[in-house]
């Protein structure tokens, strides 16, 4: 990978022991050049079912920004007011959407191999988004605070218990699964969705099964 | 506490199959992203005129 040469000087182009030489160094090399916002794709890609990763991404904004809201009146603010109300059913329903989209998405991917042509980390971390968005979303019926998230909390504390996960991981603790719905889960799914839309950038949109067989 | 309520009175409708209970709402979910996948794999997509019309066919 070889570093455009503008704004740098001599020295820090050859010297190798300077840390943001490398790390700018690895940076630009993540996806090759012009690919990381391409405004054009191969032709395979004008189908409908190569938009689902795209409308999970964009239901994801929604889910994170309406999250933020509610960050803002708290757990018990959408039962004692309108707007939040509205704010948590928004935060509900591109969750819905999210997961909708995300599954067709993965059902689109899978029926197309998708793993082809060095691509399984990209398939990889896309099954690890879903599980982990999977431990989002039950944390968040964890905290919506009322009846359903206790009922909830009291149904799987027996099955996490059983695998010894209740020590450290405790359904009955508001508080803490609060946190790892705000917090913790979330971080990891940004990540991860970060790796994964890097990934799909380094190697492509993978083609169509019949379009490899022909080429 | 306002009329927000946080409690729903009625209980959920189930279809009962054999081993398979599930929720009219999960199955209508599913059902809707069935018909979502079929509706992507043969629906058209929308693609520019002027696009098609340039020597480059090989992209959108």
């Amino acid at each position: 990978m070889t570093a455009p040469a503008s704004g740098l000087s001599p020295q820090e182009r050859v010297d190798p022991k300077n840390w943001t030489n490398k790390l700018r160094g690895r940076i630009e090399g993540l996806v090759p050049p012009g690919q990381a916002l391409p405004a054009r794709q191969p032709v395979y890609v004008a189908s409908w079912i190569y938009v689902f990763g795209v409308l999970t991404l964009a239901s994801l904004v929604v889910v994170v920004a309406s999250g933020c809201v509610l960050a803002m009146g708290g757990v018990a603010w959408w039962h004692v007011s309108s707007l939040g109300h509205f704010f948590n059913s928004i935060h509900l329903w591109s969750v819905e959407m999210t997961f909708g989209f995300m599954v067709v998405h993965l059902w689109g991917k899978f029926w197309m191999a998708a793993w082809r042509g060095k691509r399984a980390l990209t398939w990889i971390t896309g099954v690890m988004l879903f599980g982990i968005s999977i431990g989002t979303s039950f944390t968040g019926f964890l905290s919506q605070s009322n009846f359903d998230s206790q009922w909830i909390g009291g149904q799987a504390k027996d099955g996490l218990n059983s695998i010894g996960a209740g020590a450290f991981f405790n359904v009955l603790n508001p508080g803490q699964m609060l946190m790892w719905h705000i917090v913790l889960l979330p971080l990891a799914v940004g990540a991860l969705t970060l790796v994964h839309i890097i990934l799909v950038r380094r190697h492509g949109v993978v083609p169509p099964l019949d379009a490899e067989l022909e080429g | 506490m306002t009329s927000l309520s946080i409690v729903t009175g009625a209980p959920g409708k189930y279809i009962h199959w054999g081993v398979i209970q599930i929720s009219v709402t999960n199955a209508t979910i599913i059902a809707v992203m069935i018909v979502l996948f079929v509706l992507a794999l043969v629906v058209p997509f929308p693609t520019h005129d002027d696009e098609q019309s340039k020597p480059s066919g090989r992209s959108r």
